[in-house]
């Protein structure tokens, strides 16, 4: 028989912080992470506001320095997330389970590569009218950059540092780079935990988008377009969150918190032309007539994004009392978003009675789209 | 209840020939697929060989794919030509994958890394280097999403059941495979079309390669300088390709009379936890990722009658993928053959597994192992079989097949005859 999952750890690290309750309470009071970005210029993006991870110290998390330099930003947040929920579950690998019996799921997003980390490379690699120059990539350019720039690279290492950090060997995957691709690896670790594949998993997420380069490759696909209608729009940020799922009864036997039990979780494919509100309604309307206590909302800044999930929640005569929305206060963080939506939902559903459900929106932009309803145990 | 999952089609891009048949005559007849490099100027880099697709006609998959004529990423364009292969090759359209979910395995995303060299040389002083990012070239995006082939074939064959893309490095084709025949397996979908693409022979993707030590360097010896489990063995061979297969439930296959190259019976997949350049030496990693994939099948060391390993000609792989082997195996191992295509593909990165998943199905429909060639001089850590005398008659039922990736993820798949 397929067991009851509950989730009991919550490992943020948000541009509202680190600390969960903390975080929790800066979204419900509406405050922003959000601030003109300091690295490059924003003036020609139709966004000029971003969310990154303030005073962020890897090293609290990655005390070995020779591994810390192998890592991009988005490794050293996904890493510190991991450590995160790993404490915040009091859990203790070899003693609680084996090392082997731990899953890890996640998501990565676009490669985590800033111009600053091949500005050397670049500029070495032009000849001498300006373009790139073969001869001189591999004369000069190749010279100029680490050796070890390939591990800052590889879409998978975030999540391989997480494993070698924690010591995990258990059953994995790696998808990316939106968001519905974050609640895939939840749904994956969830199903490995259920279906006693792993005895526990910790499912989330990474992404780090406030550097220069990603700027250009959101505005080149459109996703800075409501700044420009609406001056109002996502706000990239940067961060990362795991979660510890294990079955009920195992987290009951080692006197492990429970936040919330997951219930249900229900996907969608937005496909090409296709209208993203009625994937998003079709999905919730599958997880049956539920009335949540409170949505944690897909929304981003502007109207029509808060419209349309309202609509979605409507179609599917799902009555709403409460709803809070992360992403116009945290920013949106794609790979990292569907694990911090569940993480922020977990936390709700931790300090409301037993039986009370909130429901969490994974809805963002890549085709994958999301729900996954959580009941207070 | 669980469903029997098999392999209706097969698609494949590689440096061994494209489509199936051509694939399979040149493996069996160890033909080497590597090359010097001659889709960029290598002449400088340390490493000027590689495993290319030759003669890539565009042509097909831009019929197919009109949306795709200014896409600059080549991998999605091997990664196209190989889905349509597949589902060709299973016979189906888009009126049978309607409901199917797509898989794919990638590695690295495309950056366009040339381009934005001439743009960061034209910035002026005091000039907002986004401007000239955004408008710096009329070809494609700054960057292509790992998404986009499986965004780009589902939306084509309208795959509403779930668009994965799986980014773990050299396990990501197995792991894609793995994935989709649990989901097919459990119920949740009847059919999948699953592998991989990758194509990292360009500057950057070789350059960076290069720098991590672990590619062979003989240059003047392409065809001999992929060695699995050779005492001389320098390094691998980076190499580009795309694999991919439709898996569907025996009843859906049944169905429709689909022909069925071999049944998937297991996965199982496993974290090394140790480094991210180096396998952890007792293959802790690759033990757990074989007994994963062989209790996921409901088998013995016993059943297991050949391995398509992973063999990537590293010094530090072969030996330890021996050790795992024997771990798993025990005398068993010494009993069957053990075989590494990547001493005739090099190294395809995220396409290995998936392209190897193919090669053990088509071992199984055609009763024939195919060689590891340059292997003269065995290294007395790699002790087992390796197929060295040419390809292999093979009345065996089961083949195990290895994909261990960069930072420490590994997967495992089982097949069987069916």
């Amino acid at each position: 028989m397929a067991a009851r999952v509950v989730i009991t750890g919550v490992g943020l690290v948000t541009p509202l912080g680190l600390d969960p309750g903390e975080i929790l309470r800066r979204i419900e009071a509406r405050e922003t992470a959000a601030v003109p970005p300091t690295g490059f210029d924003p003036s020609p993006f139709a966004c000029r506001l971003c969310a990154p991870v303030p005073d962020f110290q890897p090293q609290r998390f990655v005390p070995e320095p020779k591994l810390l330099r192998l890592m991009n930003r988005d490794a050293q947040l996904a890493v510190a997330a991991a450590r995160l929920a790993v404490a915040d579950a009091g859990l203790v690998v070899e003693r609680d389970y084996a090392p082997e019996a731990i899953g890890l799921f996640g998501a990565t997003g676009l490669a985590g590569l800033s111009l600053g980390d091949v500005a050397p490379l670049l500029r070495a690699s032009a000849g001498s009218d300006g373009r790139f120059d073969p001869e001189r990539f591999g004369t000069a350019g190749l010279k100029a950059i680490s050796p070890l720039l390939s591990f800052k690279v590889l879409s998978n290492m975030p999540i391989c540092f997480v494993s070698i950090c924690e010591r995990l060997q258990g059953p994995n995957a790696i998808y990316s780079p939106w968001e519905g691709h974050g609640a895939q690896a939840i749904e994956a670790g969830w199903c490995a935990v259920r279906n006693g594949e792993a005895r526990c998993a910790l499912v989330g997420g990474c992404d780090a988008k406030t550097h220069e380069l990603a700027f250009v490759s959101l505005e080149q696909r459109g996703l800075f377009e409501s700044w420009k209608h609406e001056r109002q729009g996502l706000i990239p940020g940067e961060g990362a969150a795991f979660l510890v799922l294990e079955p009920e009864s195992a987290a009951a036997a080692r006197g492990a918190k429970a936040y919330a039990r997951l219930v249900a979780g229900r996907f969608g494919t937005v496909a090409q032309g296709e209208d993203r509100l009625g994937v998003c309604s079709r999905l919730l309307g599958a997880l049956g007539r539920i009335t949540p206590a409170a949505v944690v909302s897909a929304a981003e800044g502007e109207a029509s994004s808060r419209h349309s999930e309202a609509e979605a929640l409507r179609r599917a005569g799902l009555e709403v009392p409460a709803s809070i929305e992360p992403k116009p206060q945290l920013g949106t963080l794609f790979a990292a978003a569907a694990a911090v939506q569940v993480g922020v939902a977990a936390l709700l559903a931790g300090r409301r009675a037993a039986g009370e459900r909130v429901l969490a929106n994974c809805f963002g932009h890549g085709s994958g789209q999301a729900a996954f309803l959580l009941e207070t145990p | 209840m669980n469903h029997r999952v098999v392999i209706t089609g097969i698609g494949l891009c590689t440096p061994v020939g494209r489509e199936v048949a051509a694939v399979w005559d040149n493996l069996l007849a160890g033909r080497s697929g590597i090359g010097p490099i001659t889709l960029f100027a290598a002449n400088s880099l340390p490493v000027r060989i590689g495993g290319e697709v030759k003669n890539f006609h565009a042509d097909a998959v831009a019929n197919a794919f009109p949306g795709v004529r200014d896409e600059p990423d080549r991998k999605v364009w091997l990664g196209l030509d190989a889905a349509l292969q597949a589902i060709q090759d299973a016979g189906l359209d888009e009126n049978g994958l309607g409901a199917a979910q797509v898989h794919v395995g990638v590695s690295l995303e495309y950056l366009a890394f040339e381009q934005v060299v001439s743009v960061l040389q034209a910035v002026r002083p005091g000039e907002a280097l986004g401007a000239r990012l955004l408008g710096g070239w009329d070809r494609g995006a700054l960057q292509t999403p790992l998404d986009r082939l499986a965004e780009l074939v589902g939306d084509r064959f309208g795959c509403a059941g779930g668009r994965f893309t799986n980014c773990s490095a050299c396990a990501a084709g197995a792991q894609a495979i793995g994935e989709a025949f649990r989901r097919i397996r459990a119920g949740a979908v009847d059919r999948a079309l699953a592998g991989a693409t990758d194509s990292a022979l360009n500057p950057l993707g070789l350059g960076g390669f290069s720098l991590l030590h672990i590619l062979s360097t003989e240059n003047d010896a392409p065809q001999t300088a992929c060695r699995p489990f050779d005492a001389s063995r320098q390094g691998t061979v980076l190499s580009e390709g795309a694999a991919f297969l439709v898996l569907e439930s025996l009843d859906a296959a049944r169905a429709r009379a689909a022909r069925v190259y071999a049944e998937v019976l297991g996965y199982g997949s496993s974290l090394d936890a140790y480094r991210v350049s180096d396998p952890e030496p007792t293959g802790r990693g690759a033990v757990l990722s074989m007994r994963r994939a062989l209790a996921d099948a409901g088998l013995s060391a016993e059943a297991v009658d050949c391995v398509n390993a992973h063999g990537t000609g590293t010094p530090k792989n072969d030996a330890v993928e021996t050790l795992a082997i024997k771990t798993v195996l025990g005398q068993r191992a010494r009993l069957i053959p053990v075989h590494s295509v990547k001493s005739m593909t090099g190294h395809m990165i995220a396409t290995s597994g998936a392209f190897e998943a193919a090669v053990a199905a088509l071992t199984l429909m055609d009763r024939n192992v195919p060689p590891t060639i340059n292997l003269a001089h065995p290294d007395p850590h790699c002790d087992l079989d390796y197929v060295t005398e040419g390809c292999r008659a093979f009345a065996g039922e089961t083949v195990l097949s290895n994909s261990f990736g960069f930072g420490g993820q590994n997967a495992s798949l089982v097949l069987r005859r069916c």
